[in-house]
């Protein structure tokens, strides 16, 4: 059985391994290239620290974003041409009857099959991923961001998580519908789902996210506000960062010392005394409310991607298991 | 070999509302050479799926040699199985499927796969996506008896091949079964395949058994009666009326003696043949009454 799978699979396999392996050479590459501009102008900075920074992110952003979206991208693709006509395949040409009526169980050979080309997909995908953690690590660093969704779903343990969760959904998918073109574009879209539910409406919650309250004096020394807003309806803060954490709030309003909004009376009272606004804010008191995910959940939270993902995926691996020996005609 | 190939008993198989197998109640002894007949439709594929164990029944049961089918490796081991088209795998040449079968089966018989490669011709190098019909045949034919199975089981194993090849792939299934001793159930809606090669006669019909038996036995129950109009209304206990014409004086009936002999009470008789006896089912079952017996239909 394992003989045949490797059979059945050869071409591909050794297609796929050879573009990863040329993947990983670049990812070798760009890692070593990274470290050398981060030891030379960020780890000896003297001056102008900031702005060496952004250089790094300028020049490395981009290369590094599109490869974690090909690590996203790989495992959605991998559940399309392997996990999907894993079984369809053979529905398709009918030589499940054939292979069916050795003396080997469905079960047995289903578990063959899953193990090795399931278990090579899983593999495949978090080398790739341990290998672009790696590669990326300084400009991780400098961009302090871990929680930024594209960054977060293609580092370190999550992708292994999703390798195995879209080939469970290209197999279960293909069992139940029995046609390799729409199961391909099923296990996509479903995949594509995951991501998109994942990102904006599960990891949010895998941990209650905490308020705290920061004093405008304190608002940056605790963050940074990248944006601040007056107008007619009041004050508010778009967009609030803190180091390595995830900030939920999107539009934080601003309140003053006695708990009412700041409003546009307070402004026209600062515009009248020609006060900045950072003093205006200062002056009135202000405090507003910052909902986020600190940044020590990080690694709790690629934990919790990745049992979600598991989880998920043992229950279409075992709607399979089930389903394979009742028969599929 | 005492143990029947097939039990069934009030098999059942159902796609949603639609019957592909209805109350199948069969008991088919070992040794034999089961044609199972019937056109396309009547559910000849469901029963030889359920036998294989590639679908299980809606209701009722089915033993193969005794136990439920494809139970476990053992089981799957005893019953070889050539589906409908005779599937191979394209990409692999022929080489590759005789080791396939090396290694999936314990009791595989690694001389006699070789030997019939050989002797159909075959190239073990060429790719089994580039082979005739009937050579696909063959050497699926080749890959379900080196498994050495005590039943084999062929769904339509001739349907998609011209003449000549159908020929050679019958002659060739007779040749084996002489030689490794096995239990053979095939399954055709050409009723002179049947005629040539088996001996134990299963006739399947709307979703339904007809009538099964030994060839012989159901030639020896089934008669034709011709007798005058009204002489012919009440027939001796026992007996099936499987289909009646009349003309303005007389009437001619098809009758099954249940107990295999025919009464003396009835007069004279004729002998009814097996591709008339066949058809008569076939057209009682779609209710179109008798048909005209001289007349081929397919």
């Amino acid at each position: 059985m394992i003989w045949l799978t490797w059979r059945h699979m050869r071409t591909q396999t050794l297609w796929t391994a050879a573009a990863l392996a040329a993947l990983a050479v670049y990812l070798l590459y760009l890692g070593a290239d990274l470290r050398e501009v981060y030891d030379r102008d960020i780890a000896g900075c003297t001056a102008e620290c900031g702005q060496a920074a952004r250089a790094v992110a300028d020049a490395f952003g981009t290369p590094l974003l599109l490869l974690g979206l090909v690590l996203i991208a790989g495992p959605a693709l991998l559940g399309a041409f392997w996990g999907a006509p894993l079984i369809t395949r053979e529905l398709e040409t009918g030589t499940h009857r054939l292979v069916w009526n050795q003396s080997v169980t469905r079960t047995r050979w289903l578990t063959v099959k899953l193990v090795l080309v399931g278990g090579v997909s899983v593999l495949l995908t978090g080398a790739l991923s341990l290998l672009l953690t790696w590669a990326a690590a300084p400009y991780d660093q400098v961009a302090a961001s871990r929680f930024e969704p594209l960054t977060f779903a293609a580092r370190d343990i999550a992708p292994f998580g999703y390798a195995l969760l879209a080939f469970a959904i290209g197999l279960a998918v293909g069992v139940l519908a029995r046609k390799t073109l729409l199961a391909m574009a099923v296990t996509i879209a479903l995949f594509i789902a995951f991501q998109v539910l994942m990102a904006t409406a599960v990891r949010p919650h895998f941990a209650e996210p905490v308020t705290e309250t920061i004093a405008w004096s304190d608002a940056n020394a605790v963050g940074t506000i990248d944006s601040f807003g007056i107008g007619p309806h009041g004050a508010g803060i778009q967009g609030y960062t803190i180091t390595d954490a995830w900030v939920l709030s999107d539009y934080i309003t601003v309140y003053k010392a006695d708990g009412t909004e700041v409003d546009e009376d307070d402004i026209a009272a600062c515009d009248q005394q020609t006060l900045h606004p950072d003093e205006c804010m200062t002056s009135l008191g202000a405090v507003f409310d910052v909902t986020y995910q600190p940044a020590d959940r990080y690694w709790p939270f690629q934990w919790a991607e990745f049992a979600a993902a598991a989880g998920l995926a043992a229950l279409l691996i075992g709607l399979a298991f089930w389903r394979v020996p009742r028969g599929i005609n | 070999m005492d143990t029947p190939v097939i039990r069934a008993d009030a098999l059942t198989k159902r796609y949603g509302p639609h019957p592909a197998l209805t109350d199948a109640t069969l008991d088919i002894p070992a040794g034999r050479i089961v044609g199972l007949v019937g056109p396309n439709g009547a559910g000849k594929s469901t029963l030889l799926a359920l036998a294989a164990g590639l679908i299980r029944p809606t209701s009722g049961t089915i033993d193969v040699l005794g136990r439920r089918p494809a139970a476990d490796t053992a089981q799957l081991a005893r019953v070889g199985f050539v589906a409908q088209d005779t599937p191979v795998y394209a990409q692999l040449t022929v080489a590759e499927h005789l080791r396939l079968g090396e290694r999936l089966n314990p009791a595989w018989d690694r001389p006699f796969a070789h030997a019939r490669i050989k002797q159909i011709g075959l190239d073990p190098a060429k790719k089994a996506g580039r082979l005739s019909g009937g050579q696909k045949a063959q050497l699926a034919l080749t890959l379900a008896a080196a498994k050495r199975p005590e039943l084999l089981i062929f769904d339509e194993p001739v349907a998609a091949l011209d003449p000549l090849a159908r020929r050679a792939f019958l002659q060739n299934l007779m040749e084996f079964v002489a030689e490794i001793d096995v239990s053979v159930i095939l399954s055709s809606h050409l009723i002179s395949d049947v005629e040539r090669v088996c001996d134990h006669l299963v006739i399947l019909a709307e979703s339904r058994v007809q009538v099964a038996g030994d060839i012989d036995d159901l030639t020896a129950a089934h008669f034709r009666v011709v007798g005058p109009r009204g002489t012919l209304d009440t027939l001796p206990a026992g007996t099936d009326v499987i289909a009646t014409e009349h003309t303005d004086r007389q009437t001619t009936l098809i009758v099954h003696a249940r107990n295999g002999t025919r009464p003396d009470t009835l007069g004279q008789t004729e002998p009814v043949g097996l591709e008339d006896m066949v058809l008569t089912y076939l057209h009682r079952a779609q209710g179109t009454g008798a048909p005209t017996l001289q007349e081929s239909t397919r």
